[in-house]
């Protein structure tokens, strides 16, 4: 081994154990830096993606065109592509109304995000928002949209944050029945078995019989999520050895994500 | 060294297109990774101590952007990546002569056994944090499936570093020669 390989590895080792002596502050600090730098590429990649899609859908629409007759052909292309773009319209202020209006009839004061980025990882279950420290959000908030509970952000670097999903085995909530007194905690699944993940809710008596429907809703114990926020239905209730679990289907369809608020505390009732 | 350069913006732009592309549902849902090819390819044709800055930005960013930190707690030690990146990226160094030679069938091979190896090792570490461990045929495609997808495109990847580093004139291969006669 040459003389600047032996150097090269000296350095490596001591800037890995510097590494590894990280704590979770200074891991949470660092990581957020690294979001921050990384924030402007991961917006405008949200941006460039929309536009594909978007670019994608009118390519079929002109494929279609194709088969029609020639005289037709020019105007059904113009009446399809103002179609199509009065549609992207309509679902855009839909969205945004919808989003109002539950922003306005909350009980919670809520921050307006916009999903950016989704896991990258296997293990973990995230999505990437772009609003940040600058816009009051904090470690552990809960996130919510109009349907139910979507999760708590993680990392928060200035404007941009990482939303832990309730479908991740890590994000613990504890929840409460519709129609019955039985509490438990739900987490997410390590691996999801399709796009759809389900979630546990465990640690329940073995009497519970739930029946498949049931809602399940945030019980506000444990102080990170408020209670009565929507978590799932109940899907399947099986008995185990010691206890009673149910699998929920979740409120919120996690895996079309595209505006989500961020509860940051609740509003003053005069 | 602009070669090297060209590898750390590679990995910082692989790094963020893995967030936009999304899991594939016909391979069980299995992530797609770019970092491990475009890092496994550097160190075929980096020189030692540049492998190892590679390895050391590539699980840096890794562990920057997918670690987890809950309450008071790091779910996988900040730098595990840094440490894993580099082993695996040393084996793949070790078998650099080959590549030189214009063996490359097996570092494509290499690099997606090395890439599933990463997945496998943050598998068993969050197994281990979180109390309890299982394989089902789920897990294997999970990680499995990374590992195939990086064999498919590590070949054009090797294609284009190679040419990039031919543009850059980059000497790896200067040592054909050497190893030939050798």
């Amino acid at each position: 081994m040459s003389r600047s390989s032996i150097i090269a590895l000296l350095v490596f080792g001591a800037l890995l154990g510097y590494f590894l002596s990280f704590g979770p502050d200074t891991t949470r600090k660092l990581q957020a830096g690294v979001y921050q730098l990384f924030a402007p590429f991961l917006n405008s990649g949200s941006g460039l993606q929309k536009q594909i899609t978007s670019v994608s859908g009118k390519l079929k629409s002109l494929e279609d065109l194709e088969k029609e007759n020639t005289g037709l052909r020019v105007e059904n292309r113009q009446l399809k592509a103002t179609n199509q773009a009065l549609r992207d319209v309509e679902h855009e202020v839909n969205r945004l109304r919808h989003a109002l209006d539950y922003r306005e009839r909350s009980v919670f004061k809520l921050v307006a995000a916009e999903v950016v980025a989704r896991d990258s990882s296997t293990w973990w279950r995230t999505v990437t928002i772009n609003r940040g420290k600058e816009d009051g959000i904090e470690a552990d908030m809960p996130v919510v949209t109009d349907e139910g509970l979507v999760g708590k952000t993680t990392t928060v670097s200035n404007n941009i944050s990482v939303v832990l999903l309730i479908s991740d085995e890590n994000c613990k909530v504890a929840a409460s029945i519709e129609g019955s007194r039985e509490q438990g905690i739900v987490t997410g699944e390590r691996v999801a078995n399709g796009l759809t993940p389900l979630l546990d809710l465990n640690f329940l008596s073995k009497q519970a019989d739930l029946k498949p429907g049931q809602k399940t809703f945030t019980s506000g114990v444990g102080g990170v999520f408020p209670s009565g926020i929507p978590i799932g239905a109940v899907k399947v209730f099986r008995l185990r050895e010691l206890d009673g679990q149910a699998q929920l289907t979740p409120s919120v369809d996690l895996t079309r994500l595209e505006d989500v608020f961020v509860v940051t505390g609740r509003k003053d009732r005069k | 060294m602009i070669f090297f350069f060209i590898l750390l913006l590679l990995v910082s732009i692989a790094q963020v297109a893995e967030f936009f592309i999304p899991p594939l549902p016909w391979l069980f849902y299995a992530h797609v990774y770019i970092v491990p090819v475009v890092v496994f390819s550097g160190a075929v044709m980096l020189p030692f101590p540049l492998m190892l800055a590679l390895s050391l930005y590539a699980g840096l960013l890794l562990d920057a952007l997918t670690v987890q930190v809950l309450g008071s707690r790091v779910e996988i030690s900040f730098g595990s990546s840094i440490l894993v990146y580099a082993v695996l990226a040393g084996i793949m160094h070790g078998l650099r002569p080959l590549f030189v030679r214009g063996r490359w069938e097996v570092h494509c091979v290499l690099s997606g056994i090395c890439t599933s190896a990463i997945i496998l090792a943050q598998y068993l570490m969050i197994s281990f944090r979180r109390g309890s461990i299982f394989f089902t045929p789920q897990v294997w495609w999970q990680i499995g499936g990374p590992g195939l997808i990086a064999m498919v495109i590590s070949l054009p990847a090797f294609w284009m570093l190679h040419w990039l580093a031919r543009a850059t004139g980059y000497p790896y291969l200067q040592e054909q020669t050497r190893y030939r006669f050798e």
